[in-house]
């Protein structure tokens, strides 16, 4: 099966006052046609800039090597107005904030209408009754009400569905999500993410969940890339990474999540220390200052990417249960 | 379900806090009235972390806030140290201030732009005339080190030159500056990177017993709050639906909001489902909530005697209280 | 939001900062030499060895820019055009600054006053700022200086008397303007959480007003009463031209005014005034532009 998108090697840098700050280095992933992956790690670890960099939204200040291949195309060096025809249709985007992402001056339904009449070439009455239909997929009660409310009369729940319904309107096949759910109740964030596997798997649609909680992308994506410096540390099938995780890195970023079965009085588990200063060049592991197994051998040399079969790859000398 | 009475208050005379029958209302316009809160009691014993749960818009940051009496509330009573604080005014009230301090949800909006970490920080000291220059700068350093920030490095920047979680530790030093009796802390997580949170939570567990604080912890997540709380109050649309222990909240749930909310919390192991138990749709609008148990209109017990009836708190096992005419069966 | 917020090492460089420092745009240095300039001509211009502005020279009556000993020419009436816009430079900028000094001064402290404490009395001040926003600012001034300037014919008002009558009333004018700015600046930093954490500690109202709203709302204030001395330094002359403003050709407005009968001999008695009015406002306009940016670009990295 071919797949959908191919990043391969990509790096991405700024130009700053201070120097280059390296954002990515040398990520490459995979996504087959209706797949979905998770890119899990903390502030500054660059997961949002390798979203952005597929999606061509970089700022112009942005450096940028490698290929990005979306369906059997290189998209990379694609001038900004070509990639921009890919959205809607080929690619669609739900943002954290989904008060900024709508227009506040108009109606939901004109809104929603606008792709429909733009990219589908509707005529008004289709593309109104479409949105009703749009509306009532993702479980919005009384949709045509719904049509000439504004963004300010709905709380984040709704705004948040009514992205959702903007972005599948075309039947994109590559969804990203760029913490869909943070700004989000944790009763709604349940909502909103079941709601994204229906509508996927009805349409086959790939989706890329950008988060820093290992907990909200367990249940919804296929695999999982964990991000830290610009690097990707850990690559895995998602069952397989929970099952047996090699970087103390991704174990460290889990026990961190407050559960349920904590007892009370306890102290959670923390990474001590912070991200390195992205503008200098570690030498071995970026993740050494902070990691409990740490040796000579991490600061020194900077581990490869290791392949510990089924696709699960890590970069860590000394991983979580041994070389294999 | 979410109802009123005050059989969970406890009658000793150890309590830092006694509210009783507080309501907060807005008027939004002429006759639109939002009742954010209406009718919460609630008590609080020395040294306790009392956690209040609920989804946006159940009132839990209202009511911390008319606690302080930020605004003052419309009506009910609200005993702090063994003064009735709706009923002092000016300086009285001002008196009062140092001893119940409060730390915000949005790190960046915690802290004033312009000013540095130490003017931040010297502000409290200064207000209440805590000593000399030199002994205020001695303070703030002091301050700064408890919270694992490093003075030298700190002191002279200003709030957008620091993450959300240091910008927290600088409004916990902050808070922490008067000394206080009671903290009430609203969502001072929810906007930080996981790995952050549990940071900010061993340190507000720290500053706990290090200055023997009374917390208040105001979160929509029941996860976050279960390992730091003494305490669980669980609210919907202003009223309170279940108190109990976090043990007892978690594993013995009787109302089924809380039981939504268990369901809710995202579990980090992708072979175990959700419960499945989820509540769909959002809280309705306070300005005319539903007669009688206020979630029966997203209930799946819901029987015409919740339309009908306003179910009262009854303790339903020891120290644990539920408003609900229909409980689950443990 | 996750993303903006990174560690203090890297805050400055957050992967997605803004790069270089931003260049000034070439206008700001334009805007600013003139503005500049003029302010120091109003300042020192009556030490040049130059003519006096209100003294006529008969020989010399409309003479074009260029003869000998007026460089700019003079007016059909014999006067100096180069030290008469001197001169009215000075009128001008003081008229113009202190009222905006004055108007912006009260507009704040009653916008942000009514901003923090809502309540009925801000009730009033908006509504009486709405009532005197939906007056056009020349009617309103006009109104103000046919009321509070009456001299009878035989007792003329001195110039330095209409000055402070002008400047009055052009204060009333700024006002509404600058204080509803101040006021939707105040409404929005007081709803930050610093403000509900300084009240909570027991810090006094205007102290927190002092120490908190002021010091945050004064860039916008700042921004705007630049571009409010543009307008003003245009009401004042309208007025002139209306001959209820500065009289005698003092001020540029009323330099316009006096050569308006005479555009047809020498044009440049009215060009003249009207450059200069025009640079002005356009500078101010510009500055005040240049100003609100760079804030801007401060709020958002905040």
């Amino acid at each position: 099966m071919t797949n959908l998108l191919e990043i391969e090697d990509l790096s991405v840098g700024f130009r700053t006052p201070r120097g280059n700050l390296q954002a990515v280095r040398n990520a490459t992933l995979t996504l087959a046609p209706g797949e979905s992956i998770g890119i899990v790690g903390e502030s500054g670890s660059g997961k949002t800039v390798l979203s952005r960099a597929v999606m061509g939204l970089l700022p112009s200040t942005a450096t940028r090597t490698g290929s990005i291949v979306y369906q059997g195309r290189e998209i990379s060096d694609l001038p900004r107005d070509e990639v921009r025809d890919l959205w809607g249709t080929g690619m669609a985007m739900i943002f954290q904030d989904p008060m900024t992402a709508l227009n506040p001056t108009r109606r939901i339904g004109s809104q929603l209408s606008e792709s429909l009449v733009v990219r589908l070439k509707m005529d008004k009455g289709a593309a109104r009754q479409k949105s009703v239909e749009l509306l009532r997929r993702v479980r919005i009660p009384d949709p045509e009400g719904m049509l000439r409310k504004f963004p300010y009369q709905l709380s984040g729940g709704m705004r948040q569905r009514i992205m959702i319904a903007i972005a599948v309107s075309c039947g994109p096949e590559l969804l990203f999500a760029d913490e869909p759910t943070t700004a989000l109740d944790v009763t709604v964030q349940a909502q909103v993410l079941e709601l994204l596997d229906e509508l996927r798997a009805e349409n086959n649609t790939a989706m890329v969940l950008v988060t820093h909680d290992l907990g909200v992308v367990a249940g919804h994506t296929d695999k999982i890339a964990v991000m830290y410096a610009g690097d990707v540390v850990e690559y895995a099938p998602t069952k397989r990474l929970y099952a047996s995780m090699k970087m103390p890195y991704t174990e460290a970023l889990l026990n961190s999540i407050p559960r349920l079965e904590t007892p009370t009085g306890s102290r959670l588990p923390v990474i001590e220390g912070r991200l390195p200063d992205p503008t200098k060049e570690v030498a071995g592991c970026a993740f050494a200052d902070r990691c409990p197994y740490v040796s000579e051998k991490c600061r020194a040399e900077k581990p490869p990417l290791m392949d510990a079969g089924d696709g699960h790859l890590y970069r860590c000398w000394f991983p979580i249960g041994g070389v294999n | 379900m979410a109802g009123s009475g005050k059989a969970h208050l406890r009658p000793t005379d150890d309590r830092v806090l006694v509210v009783e029958d507080l309501t907060v209302e807005f008027r939004i316009s002429r006759d639109k009235i939002v009742k954010a809160v209406s009718g919460v009691s609630l008590d609080l014993v020395r040294g306790e972390t009392l956690a209040i749960v609920g989804e946006s818009g159940c009132g839990k940051s209202t009511l911390g806030k008319a606690v302080l009496q930020i605004p003052k509330p419309t009506s009910g009573s609200v005993n702090f140290l063994g003064k009735e604080l709706t009923e002092l005014k000016g300086d009285t009230l001002r008196d009062m201030r140092p001893a119940m301090q409060m730390i915000f949800q949005d790190p960046i909006s915690s802290l004033d732009p312009r000013l540095t970490v130490s003017e931040t920080l010297a502000e409290p000291l200064r207000v209440w005339n805590k000593g000399t220059e030199t002994e205020i700068q001695a303070k703030i350093d002091d301050l700064l080190v408890n919270v694992n920030l490093d003075p030298s490095v700190v002191r002279d920047r200003r709030s957008y030159e620091f993450s959300g979680g240091q910008c927290q530790r600088i409004s916990i030093a902050r808070a922490l500056a008067l000394e206080p009796t009671m903290i009430i802390c609203d969502e001072p997580v929810s906007a930080l990177d996981v790995s952050v949170q549990a940071q900010i939570l061993n340190l507000l567990q720290d500053m706990k017993d290090r200055y023997g604080l009374t917390l208040i912890f105001i979160s929509h997540d029941l996860a976050v709050v279960k390992a730091v709380s003494t305490r669980v109050m669980v609210m919907y649309l202003g009223k309170v639906c279940e108190v109990a222990d976090p043990d007892s909240v978690y594993q013995r749930t009787r109302h089924h909001y809380t039981k939504a909310l268990v369901g809710s919390v995202p579990i980090p192991d992708p072979t175990r489902k959700p419960t499945g138990n989820l509540i769909q749709g959002e809280p309705p609008s306070p300005m005319n909530p539903p007669s009688g148990c206020r979630f029966r209109t997203r209930c799946a017990a819901a029987s015409e005697q919740c339309a009908a009836e306003e179910p009262q708190l009854r303790e339903v096992a020891p120290g644990h209280f539920v408003a609900c005419h229909h409980p689950i069966e443990v | 939001m996750s993303e903006t917020i990174s560690t203090a090492d890297s805050a400055d460089t957050g992967p997605l900062a803004p790069a270089a420092k931003r260049k000034r745009p070439v206008g700001f240095y334009l805007a600013g030499s003139w503005l500049g300039s003029i302010v120091l001509l109003g300042l020192f211009g009556a030490l040049l060895p130059l003519r006096q502005w209100d003294l006529a020279s008969y020989d010399y009556l409309g003479a074009l820019p260029g003869t000998p000993g007026h460089p700019l020419g003079t007016t059909q009436d014999g006067y100096d055009m180069l030290s008469g816009l001197i001169n009215g430079a000075r009128i001008s900028i003081f008229v113009s600054f202190f009222a905006v000094l004055f108007g912006g001064g009260i507009g704040a402290l009653i916008g942000i006053t009514s901003a923090y404490f809502r309540g009925k009395y801000d009730l009033i001040v908006v509504s009486i700022f709405n009532i005197m926003l939906s007056i056009p600012n020349l009617v309103l001034s006009l109104a103000l200086l046919s009321t509070l300037a009456y001299s009878s014919p035989d007792k003329p008002a001195t110039l330095q008397r209409r000055l402070i009558i002008l400047i009055l009333s052009l204060t009333i004018v700024i006002i509404p303007i600058l204080g509803r700015i101040a006021r939707a600046s105040a409404l929005q930093w007081s709803s930050r959480d610093f403000v509900v954490a300084s009240k909570s500690m027991g810090t006094r109202n205007f102290t927190i007003i002092r120490r908190h709203i002021l010091p945050n709302v004064a860039p916008a204030i700042l921004a705007i009463g630049f571009l409010a001395i543009g307008s003003v330094i245009i009401v004042e002359g309208s007025l002139s031209i209306l001959g209820i403003g500065v009289p005698g050709g003092a001020s540029w407005g009323s330099m316009l005014a006096n050569g308006r009968g005479n555009i047809a001999f020498s044009p440049h008695e009215v060009y003249m005034p009207a450059i200069c009015i025009a640079l002005t406002v356009i500078s101010s306009n510009w500055f005040g532009d240049y100003v609100r940016s760079r804030l801007d670009l401060r709020e958002a990295k905040i």
